[in-house]
C-alpha cells in the first residue's frame, strides 16, 4: 500500500477524531457515518467497474479483464458489507432500528444479493474460459437494473434516509468542516479502492 | 425476408421439440406444478383462518410463482446438456432461434403453471380480485420478464459445477425490478384503489430490455 | 476452404496447438489421426469454429454450413426416429416427406417402416449410431466434422457409411478423425497430431 494514502487515511481519522464537532444527541459513535458514506460510494462505484471491465473482456477475450472484473466484485463485496453494517449501526442510533428497508438499505440490499449471486457463480463454475464468459454476462445483466431499481424503489418504500449531501434543491445543509472531512474520506476510500486494483496479482 | 422465415420456422420447431419431449417425460412440468401446489397449500393451512393482508397475500403469490418457475425452468439448457443433445442442437441451430425457441417454451410453461395455481390460489386465500384485468396484465407482463431473465440464466448455470441452488440466487437480483412493482400491482388488484401506471409502463420497459439483453448477450457464451 | 491462422490452443497448462497455420480444401477426406489426447475431436471443433482458439483464427465463409457425427453429439432419446430426422432437417429449412425419411433410413440401413416410429431411448448404440449418420445425410452442409463415425457399426453399417462418404466428398471438406485401420484407409490425406 502507498505510504501517502496511508497518511492521507490516518489524517482523515485524526480529523474525524478530534476536529468533527459530535452530532447533536447522537454521540461519538454517530462518526461511523464518515465510514458509512465512503464505503457505500465505493461499493457502488465497484460494481460499475465490474461491468465495464466485463464487457472490455467480451469485446477482447482477454483474460486480464476477465480478472479485473472479479477483483472489482470481491472488493466491491467486501466494501458494500461494510457499508451496510455502518449504515445499519448509524440507523439504530438516529432512528432507533437496525433495519427498516428504507429505499437506500433496500438498494444496497440488492447490490449484496448481487455482488453475492456473481461470486457464487464463479465460484461454481470450475472451467476458467467458461467462468469468464459466463460471469461477465451475468455482470452486464445485473448491471442492467440498477436504473430500474433506482426509479422504482423510491416509489414503493417511505424513506427516513437523510437527503444525499447535495440534494435534489442543490443546497448544502452542512457545516463546511463535516463536509471537507466527508469530501476527503470519500476521495480517500476511492484512492484505496484504486490502489487494491493495480495490485499485482499474487 | 427468406432469413426471417428460416428463423421463424427454427424457432417453432424448437418450441414444439420441447413440448414433445416436455410432455413425454412430464417430470419437469409435474416437479413445477407440485411444488407450487404445494407451497400454496402448506401456506394456506398454516394461515387458515386468519385474515390475511392483500400486501402479504399479492407477495404470497409472487414468491410462489418464483420458486416454482425456478423449479421447473432451471434445467431449460442443463437437461439437454445432461442428455448431450446440447452440442448437437447448437450444431444444427443457430443460436438466436434456440434462445428465442426456449425463451417461448418457458414462457408457455410459466402461462400453463400460472393458469394451473392461481385459481387455487385465489380459492384457498378466499381472494375477491377487485381488478382481474390489472391481475392478469400484470401477471403476463411478469412472466415475460422471468421467461426472458430465467432462459439466459438456465444457459449460465448450465456450465456449472455446482449447481443446488444456484439458479435462484442468479436469477432473483436481477428480476426484482419485475417483482416489485408486480407486487404493489397485484396487491391493488385484489384490494382495489388507484395504482401507478408507470409501474406497469417500467415492468414493460424492462420486459423488453431483457429480451433485448438475453438475445445480445447469448452470443457470447 | 477452411484457413486455419495462427492457431494456439491450450487446456490449463497443457498446449495442444501452438501458432499452428494451414488451409484444409474440399473435394477430399482428410484424416486427423493422433494418439489419445492429442487434441483430434479438439481439431474437428476448431475447425469448425465449435471451439474459440486462445488466440489466431480459423474461417471459412459463411455460407458454409456444418453436419457432423460425434460421439458427444447425441441425438434425441424421447424423440421417435423420424422425429429426430424431421427436426434437425427442419432447423436447417428443409422438410422432409415421409418418403424422403425412408429412403434415407434404407441408405443408412435403419428400417423406417419398423423403427421410424420407435424412440430412440430403445435403439442400440449401432441404431443410434445409424440415425446419426441419417441426420448427416439429410441436412444440406458444405463440411462434415466425422469424429469416429463407425466405432459402433457392423461391416454392413461401415460398407453403408464408407461409399456414401465417397459419393459425397466431390464437393464437400470432409475431416475425419480417427484412430481406426479402415477408416484410415478412405482419407485421401492425413494429418498427423501432434503438429
Amino acid at each position: 500500500m502507498n505510504k501517502i494514502l496511508i497518511l492521507l487515511t490516518l489524517a482523515i481519522v485524526a480529523a474525524i477524531i478530534f476536529f468533527v464537532p459530535p452530532i447533536k444527541g447522537l454521540g461519538d459513535l454517530a462518526k461511523i457515518i464518515f465510514f458509512h458514506v465512503p464505503t457505500a460510494w465505493v461499493s457502488v462505484i465497484a460494481f460499475f467497474v465490474s461491468a465495464f471491465y466485463a464487457a472490455k473482456f467480451l469485446r477482447t477475450f482477454n483474460f486480464s479483464f476477465d480478472k479485473l472484473s472479479a477483483r472489482a466484485a470481491r472488493l466491491g463485496f467486501i466494501f458494500v458489507l461494510l457499508s451496510t453494517i455502518s449504515g445499519a449501526i448509524f440507523s439504530k442510533l438516529t432512528w432507533g432500528a437496525y433495519w427498516n428497508w428504507d429505499p437506500r438499505q433496500t438498494t444496497i440490499f440488492v447490490l449484496i444479493l448481487i455482488y453475492g449471486a456473481y461470486l457464487t457463480l464463479r465460484a461454481a463454475v470450475s472451467d476458467e474460459k467458461t467462468r469468464a464468459k459466463v460471469s461477465a454476462v451475468y455482470s452486464l445483466l445485473s448491471v442492467l437494473t440498477v436504473p430500474f431499481l433506482v426509479f422504482i424503489i423510491p416509489r414503493m418504500y417511505f424513506s427516513l434516509h437523510p437527503s444525499p449531501v447535495l440534494n435534489s434543491a442543490g443546497r448544502v445543509e452542512m457545516d463546511s468542516i463535516v463536509l471537507i472531512v466527508l469530501i476527503a474520506a470519500v476521495v480517500d476510500a476511492t484512492l484505496i479502492f484504486v490502489q487494491l486494483m493495480r495490485r499485482e496479482i499474487s | 425476408m427468406k432469413l426471417f422465415n428460416s428463423r421463424f420456422e427454427q424457432i417453432a420447431a424448437i418450441v414444439r421439440k420441447d413440448f414433445l419431449i416436455g410432455l413425454r417425460r412430464r417430470a419437469t412440468f409435474a416437479a413445477m406444478m407440485m411444488f407450487a401446489l404445494t407451497a400454496v397449500a402448506s401456506l394456506s393451512l398454516s394461515t387458515g383462518g386468519i385474515f390475511v393482508e392483500e400486501k402479504f397475500l399479492a407477495a404470497l403469490l409472487w414468491v410462489v410463482i418464483f420458486f416454482a418457475a425456478s423449479a421447473g425452468i432451471s434445467g431449460t439448457f442443463d437437461d439437454e446438456a445432461q442428455a448431450g443433445t446440447l452440442p448437437t442442437l447448437k450444431l444444427y441451430a443457430d443460436a438466436q432461434a434456440i434462445l428465442f425457441g426456449k425463451m417461448i417454451y418457458v414462457f408457455l410453461s410459466l402461462a400453463a403453471l400460472t393458469i394451473f395455481i392461481l385459481p387455487i390460489f385465489l380459492i384457498l386465500f378466499d381472494v375477491a380480485v377487485e381488478k382481474i384485468f390489472l391481475l392478469l396484465m400484470t401477471i403476463l407482463l411478469g412472466l415475460i420478464g422471468i421467461a426472458a431473465a430465467g432462459t439466459l440464466t438456465a444457459a449460465l448455470t448450465t456450465s456449472a459445477t455446482v449447481k443446488g441452488g444456484l439458479f435462484p440466487i442468479l436469477l432473483f437480483p436481477i428480476t426484482l425490478p419485475i417483482f416489485l412493482p408486480a407486487i404493489r400491482l397485484t396487491e391493488i388488484s385484489f384490494a382495489g384503489g388507484v395504482f401507478d401506471i408507470s409501474l406497469i409502463v417500467v415492468v414493460a420497459v424492462f420486459d423488453l430490455i431483457l429480451i433485448t439483453a438475453a438475445s445480445i448477450l447469448f452470443d457470447y457464451l | 476452404m477452411i484457413v486455419f491462422d495462427d492457431v494456439s490452443l491450450s487446456f490449463g497448462r497443457h498446449e495442444l496447438f501452438k501458432n499452428l497455420s494451414l488451409n484444409l480444401h474440399s473435394g477430399k477426406v482428410i484424416g486427423i489421426t493422433g494418439a489419445n489426447g492429442s487434441g483430434k475431436s479438439t481439431f474437428l471443433k476448431l475447425a469448425g469454429k465449435i471451439i474459440r482458439p486462445d488466440s489466431g483464427a480459423v474461417n471459412f465463409p459463411t455460407d458454409k454450413k456444418l453436419a457432423a457425427v460425434a460421439p458427444e453429439m447425441k441425438i434425441y432419446d424421447n424423440l421417435t426416429a423420424e422425429e429426430n430426422l424431421f427436426f434437425f432437417a427442419k432447423l436447417r429449412g428443409q422438410t422432409l416427406t415421409a418418403e424422403k425419411i425412408f429412403e434415407l433410413g434404407e441408405r443408412v440401413g435403419l428400417d423406417m417402416k419398423t423403427f421410424g416410429n420407435v424412440r430412440a431411448e430403445n435403439f442400440s448404440t449401432g441404431m443410434r449410431q445409424r440415425l446419426k449418420f441419417a441426420i448427416l445425410l439429410s441436412v444440406d452442409a458444405d463440411i462434415w466434422l466425422l469424429d469416429e463415425p463407425t466405432a459402433n457399426l457392423d461391416d454392413d453399417g461401415r460398407e453403408k457409411f464408407f461409399s456414401e462418404i465417397q459419393a459425397a466428398k466431390s464437393d464437400k471438406i470432409i475431416l475425419l478423425a480417427t484412430n481406426d485401420k479402415a477408416e484410415e484407409n478412405i482419407c485421401d490425406e492425413i494429418i498427423q497430431l501432434p503438429l
